[in-house]
């Protein structure tokens, strides 16, 4: 049987009941899986047998707030009062189970302080033996941090590769013109000024390549979000080129470009003028 | 002369460039290589964990999911229920609580208490010192516990040693004393996370720390088919015999972990190592035309020489076999290096059991591998052996003279 989420949420948040059934929102995945609409009356049951089984009124739908921890979990949920949900999931065998809440969610004045939800949440639980309290910010954030970590690892490897590449075209590049710049040499053109037109031109190569690289993530960021939105039915952003990655794409563009032209240059320049001319 | 011979002697002759085209697919095959081990690591893994348990069936709850803990109602019965199958040779349980480590003038340390019906521990531990618990040392009137090999190093716990232990009661306004229980064993606790603080007891000595007083329950029912019986006929007895419950052999286990978890590294798997493809395609197609419109002339000498156009193409066929054959061996040693820091990075994500690994080798993943190197060496080499075989001789010829 598929486990439905069902989620209490106070009553002011729906207005107030009216006679009959009570009301409940539904997800659009919930509404589309089981074809509901608003206005029908559905039952739900506490547990899988189908036990204290209750009537509810679909008033609306809602699309669940992306989760990028439950992104591959397909949102069939239903938002109840609380209280409904209280006497829906009792089986009357605990009088203390109408008065007892699983989590509380606190939203403090400062939440942009991480310190702040730590010493929140320690100060509560000194105070509160029975309740644990901890903050979300870095449940979440430690999952996320080693994700970035592994994406890190693999686009230095990626640029390792990249830098091979552009020194190998570099070298042949250098190799093509090894002529002209012997004849540079001999005209009077010093070593120090051939050095940094290779250089410019590794710099400018490596500059242009992030700069297309990003246009063309920017272009795929469309195609990869709908995709994988569609395969999972969310609305989480997947893929966001934002202006920092570009930044930092180009930023180490810089010295793969500078690395690939003096590499470059130094296959020219340390040999002597007559063997660039061969004579 | 071949035409092996004379990419060989070309390769040699363009030393610099040929070394940086085998480094760089080196480093784009070691992270294609990486990816291949990615799309299948984390399932290998697991249907390894899981195997390595001794018991080839999970029994959880009616309304759980295979992963999940539902607990079982009426364990002890249900136990001798299903023991007393012909399908069946062996069935256990265990119970799991949170606890904390109790130590005079220190503060306690959180750790996982697993209450086990089997004193071996149904294979959910490999032993490093000491005995299962049914090993004797210490006080042989307190319960026996194995721990977990960081909570020992931690805590400076030996064989003998008395540990005191106060379970963590969810959703309930008491606390419970802390009992204690004697160490007879140290374990490398492979389903839970890498640093964790794990104690595991005899189901006596998890009641003791709940007070005594404890209900029927079991979160993990494991059992061990007969070989005659195979544990798919196993599971199905099981599933016939009490339809509350769900049992799933290791092999069903494993095809659903395959198919809803970490669903995100098997994607990511697929999308790099395609993109790592077509660098190294990109990669040696390039290097393959530049070289070859640099080397016009000397391949229109070639062919005015008498040397066969198919010849030439197999030369540059073979130049680019080279290139990206021995940048293919070179991956592999660095794909396994770079697997090794890549695995060191992702395991550090909280709650990931001890024993998972992103990437694991197997058979299949180099042969793909050679596939995908074979099929980017033949294709990056078509445009540069078009070029070549196309090319005007007397043209040619002409234009190098006067150029």
């Amino acid at each position: 049987m598929r486990v439905l989420a069902l989620i209490a949420v106070v009553a002011a948040t729906l207005g107030a009941a009216p006679a009959g059934p009570p009301d409940i929102l539904v997800s659009r995945q919930l509404l589309a899986r089981a074809h509901l609409a608003i206005g029908d009356v559905v039952t739900l049951a506490g547990d899988s047998s189908g036990a204290r089984a209750r009537r509810f009124r679909v008033a609306g739908v809602y699309e669940p707030t992306p989760d990028p921890m439950k992104f591959n979990v397909e949102r069939i949920e239903a938002r109840l009062h609380l209280d409904d949900l209280l006497s829906l999931a009792s089986d009357g065998t605990d009088p203390a189970w109408a008065d007892a809440i699983s989590v509380i969610n606190v939203n403090l004045k400062n939440s942009s302080d991480p310190a702040s939800a730590t010493a929140f949440s320690r100060s509560l639980s000194a105070r509160t033996p029975f309740i644990f309290a901890a903050p979300t910010r870095d449940q979440a954030s430690t999952t996320f941090l080693v994700i970035d970590r592994f994406h890190t690892a693999i686009a230095v490897v990626t640029v390792i590769g990249s830098t091979a590449f552009l020194l190998a075209l570099m070298v042949i590049r250098a190799e093509e013109r090894k002529e002209t710049v012997g004849v540079l040499r001999l005209i009077g053109i010093s070593s120090r000024t051939i050095m940094t037109e290779v250089i410019v031109e590794g710099l400018l190569v490596a500059i242009a390549g992030a700069v297309v690289g990003v246009l063309i993530a920017a272009g795929a960021q469309h195609f990869v979000n709908l995709i994988f939105q569609a395969r999972y039915d969310t609305t989480l952003v997947f893929m966001r080129v934002s202006r920092t990655i570009a930044m930092r794409s180009i930023v180490v563009a810089v010295p793969v470009g500078v690395v690939a032209g003096a590499v470059a240059s130094w296959t020219l320049l340390r040999r002597g003028t007559s063997a660039l001319v061969r004579r | 002369m071949t035409a092996f011979a004379l990419a060989w002697r070309t390769a040699r002759r363009y030393r610099a460039r040929a070394v940086l085209a085998v480094a760089g697919v080196a480093v784009i095959g070691a992270l294609n290589f990486d990816m291949l081990l990615l799309s299948r690591g984390l399932m290998l893994s697991f249907a390894d964990l899981v195997n390595s348990t001794g018991y080839d069936i999970r029994i959880s709850g009616g309304s759980g999911g295979p992963l999940s803990r539902q607990p079982i109602d009426n364990a002890t019965p249900t136990m001798k229920e299903i023991g007393a199958l012909p399908e069946i040779a062996a069935v256990a349980f265990m119970r799991t609580a949170t606890a904390a480590a109790i130590r005079p003038t220190r503060p306690p340390e959180g750790l996982e208490l697993i209450g086990s019906s089997d004193p071996a521990g149904l294979g959910i531990w490999k032993q490093v010192a000491g005995s299962t618990l049914d090993g004797a040392g210490g006080d042989v009137s307190l319960p026996p516990a194995v721990i977990s090999r960081p909570m020992a190093e931690r805590l400076n716990l030996t064989i003998g040693s008395t540990l005191g232990v106060r379970v963590r009661l969810a959703g309930e306004l008491s606390a419970m004393p802390a009992v204690s229980l004697r160490v007879t064993g140290v374990a490398d606790f492979p389903f839970e996370s890498q640093n964790a603080f794990v104690v595991a007891t005899t189901m006596e000595g998890f009641a003791r720390a709940h007070g005594g007083v404890l209900n029927d329950q079991a979160e993990f029912m494991f059992a061990r088919s007969r070989p005659s019986a195979g544990p798919d006929a196993a599971a199905a007895a099981i599933a016939k015999l009490r339809p509350d419950l769900r049992a799933f052999s290791n092999e069903q286990l494993v095809a659903n972990f395959a198919k809803n978890a970490f669903a995100y590294f098997r994607q990511i798997s697929v999308v790099l190592s395609t993109t790592t493809a077509a660098f190294s395609f990109l990669l040696v197609a390039t290097l393959l035309t530049v070289s070859v419109n640099q080397r016009l002339g000397e391949v229109a000498a070639l062919r005015a020489l008498g040397i066969a156009r198919r010849k030439i193409a197999a030369t540059l066929l073979w130049e680019s076999a080279l290139l990206v054959g021995l940048g293919g061996l070179f991956a592999l040693p660095l794909g396994q290096l770079l697997a090794m820091v890549l695995d060191r990075i992702l395991r550090r994500m909280p709650g990931l059991p001890a024993g998972l690994h992103f990437f694991v080798f197997e058979p299949q993943s180099l042969v793909l591998h050679a596939a995908v190197l074979a099929a980017t060496a033949v294709v990056a080499a078509i445009y540069p052996m078009w070029l070549a075989v196309k090319l005007p001789i007397a043209q040619t010829l002409r234009q190098e003279t006067v150029s």
